[in-house]
């Protein structure tokens, strides 16, 4: 999942940046609104944190600039006021959630976690494909209610898998959305990592969750439960 | 033009100078026309003293005047001229002024009937009047003659002139008068707002509170509504002034607490995380209730009715996004024409705070009424849900004016408490009880 960051202040900024890398995010960062803007319409993006008060230009016209642009992303604000005028002006702008600072990171990850899931079509917080259930809240795995430990890293990737359930996903993409832009794309990590997770999803080789189609990429087999 | 005085002066003045100019002019006008009249006349009844002075011969014919009526007849170039003409245009006879000269007239008249005109003769301007007569011999023959008699314009000139001169003095002495008087009155009309001037300097020095003087009625209005501004930005800063010092108050005790932490019994570093996180919450949350209650601007005198209507319906617009997956069923009952008589933050920040808990706590439904109250010229906005209702001891501590944020309100109490402190300093009530939704009914009423 590909993240932008704006914000001025550099040590929230970074310290934004470091804690989304950890949970396994793709994270790009922009100090101000034209910056903010170039990344907007450049990249890929899967969803922009974006603060209200920001230099050149502001949060509230940088998210109507990427809407009249048609970049449709979920868009978090952050504001340090808190009031309810602000709040509403940058829902109206475009906006999809707001988060007033100080926040505490749980519950940053927690508004990702949930306008993410809704971008993908997923209106409930518990993804179910089968036997398999993801708690994007918890951040959990289960396997016919038994839990499974992930790293990271597999969990992304399985959660990038699961959001998109059925549809073809090519290495690229998930590279993409899994590291960095400069991150060395040669490297066979994704198999190994892709290998590991159904290990340990389908430890005897009943389900076959993740399907492999040659020179094409991944699917989720699974389809999502009805209901 | 910046000042009412000149404004008024210059306007004053133009039209005085057009009203009295016409005035001249028609005064003018009318003397020349009466002047002409007068002439007119003059040469008429000179006219009948020639006649009169005429003698007759044996035979009853006329023999032309020889004792003239007026001295200036025979006294050459006098400037008044007479001549007799005959029935053929002959000049028959020429008062003595004319020695010397002509007057060249040769229109006949028919008896009885006189012709006015203005001639131009040698390069003089003239006045003439010709009078035809009728002279009937003892045979009963009819000789038929012209009398004309001309006046030099000159006099008639000098007449006008000396009347132009006398009008002009009048009208430029009355002028000045007036515009003298004009400028006494305008001084006198702008005192009072001179004197208000005076007052808010005597206010921005600090020597006085409010404008207290005895104005007349027409500036009641200004400066009673000056007083009440002067009256909210006091109040706002003594707000301002209180929040600052219940924030600086209150945040002493989480810093106190923080302080002492770093070290242990044993004086060793020690912090403990669980500890200082609580603390930061706490902080936070004072700083943020304490800003917004200074932000409050409350009710001030030229705040223009905000309509409550679409603040409602833009919260709610904003609300069901965030709630999107929630999405309860939000009922409207608004009266469009109900208004807010304050600012328009204020009561967005009231009812997004109790709007915010009724989505957050409600099972999935959600009603706002508004109604305006036209007999008490207030409004009243009813926001309900089908939560689990706000517990008794909760509500009774949001309702306790001034419950201090440090002693922390969990749950729905931030909110509430804030929208309560809002409500109250427009003097507006927040009331709680049993919706038929099954939880919370909250009343907001206010009184203009």
């Amino acid at each position: 999942m590909h993240i932008l960051v704006v914000e001025d202040e550099t040590r929230l900024r970074e310290q934004l940046r470091d804690q989304l890398r950890h949970s396994g995010y793709v994270v790009d960062i922009a100090a101000d609104g034209e910056e903010g803007l170039y990344f907007g319409e450049e990249y890929p993006l899967d969803l922009a944190i974006i603060d209200i008060g920001l230099p050149k230009l502001s949060g509230i016209e940088l998210i109507r600039q990427l809407r009249s642009r048609e970049r449709h992303f979920p868009i978090l604000i952050l504001t340090a006021r808190g009031n309810w005028q602000d709040k509403v002006e940058g829902l109206e702008s475009g906006a999809d959630d707001y988060l007033v600072k100080p926040f505490r990171y749980e519950e940053l990850e927690a508004r990702l976690n949930a306008l993410l899931r809704r971008a993908s079509g997923w209106s409930k917080p518990v993804l179910d494909c089968g036997p398999i259930s993801l708690d994007t809240g918890k951040q959990t795995i289960t396997v016919s209610g038994n839990p499974v430990e992930l790293t990271a890293f597999e969990y992304r990737v399985l959660e990038y898998l699961m959001l998109h359930a059925g549809k073809v996903i090519s290495k690229a993409e998930l590279t993409d959305n899994l590291y960095e832009q400069d991150y060395d794309r040669d490297s066979n990590v994704l198999e190994v990592f892709v290998g590991r997770l159904r290990r340990k999803l389908d430890p005897d080789n009943s389900l076959s969750p993740i399907e492999t189609l040659r020179g094409r990429g991944y699917r989720f087999r699974l389809e999502a439960n009805a209901g | 033009m910046h000042s009412l005085h000149s404004r008024l002066l210059l306007a004053a003045s133009l039209v005085l100078a057009g009203f009295l100019g016409t005035t001249g002019l028609a005064l003018d006008k009318a003397f020349r026309v009466s002047a002409e009249a007068a002439m007119q006349e003059r040469l008429q009844s000179y006219i009948y003293a020639l006649l009169a002075a005429a003698e007759e011969d044996a035979n009853g014919r006329m023999i032309p005047p020889t004792d003239l009526p007026e001295p200036r007849f025979s006294k050459p170039d006098s400037g008044l001229y007479a001549v007799i003409n005959g029935q053929d245009g002959s000049s028959l006879w020429q008062s003595g002024s004319l020695t010397g000269r002509d007057l060249d007239v040769t229109e006949q008249q028919t008896p009885g009937a006189r012709s006015f005109s203005r001639l131009a003769q040698a390069g003089r301007q003239l006045y003439a009047l010709a009078y035809g007569v009728a002279w009937e011999d003892y045979d009963g023959a009819e000789a038929r003659y012209t009398f004309t008699v001309a006046e030099d314009s000159a006099v008639f000139a000098a007449e006008v002139n000396s009347f132009r001169n006398t009008l002009w003095h009048w009208l430029g002495g009355m002028a000045l008068g007036l515009l003298v008087a004009q400028g006494v009155i305008l001084r006198w009309g702008l005192r009072p707002l001179r004197s208000v001037t005076n007052d808010l300097q005597q206010i921005e020095k600090g020597h006085a509170e409010r404008l207290g003087g005895q104005y007349p009625k027409e500036l009641n209005g200004l400066t009673s509504s000056l007083n009440s501004l002067i009256e909210h930005s006091k109040s706002v800063q003594s707000r301002y002034r209180n929040s600052l010092d219940d924030l600086a108050h209150s945040l002493k005790t989480p810093l106190a607490i923080l302080q002492s932490s770093h070290t242990n019994r044993n004086g060793d570093t020690d912090i403990d995380l669980t500890l200082v996180r609580e603390q930061v919450v706490r902080m936070d949350e004072i700083i943020s209730h304490q800003l917004q209650r200074a932000a409050v601007s409350g009710r001030a005198t030229l705040a223009k009715p905000v309509p409550v209507a679409r603040i409602v319906e833009r919260l709610v617009r904003s609300l069901d996004k965030v709630y999107r997956e929630k999405q309860p069923t939000v009922t409207l009952e608004l009266d469009p024409s109900a208004t807010f008589t304050g600012d328009e933050a204020d009561l967005t920040e009231i009812l997004g705070n109790l709007l915010e808990n009724a989505y957050k706590y409600c099972k999935n439904a959600v009603r706002v009424g508004l109604q305006s109250d036209t007999n008490a010229a207030g409004v009243e906005i009813n926001i309900e849900d089908d939560g689990p209702g706000i517990a008794a001891e909760q509500v009774e501590s949001v309702l306790q004016r001034g419950a201090r944020m440090d002693q922390s309100v969990p749950g729905q109490g931030i909110g509430l408490s804030m929208a309560n402190e809002i409500i109250t300093v427009y003097g507006g009530q927040l009331a709680f009880a049993a919706s038929p939704l099954g939880g919370t009914l909250l009343r907001i009423s206010f009184h203009d």
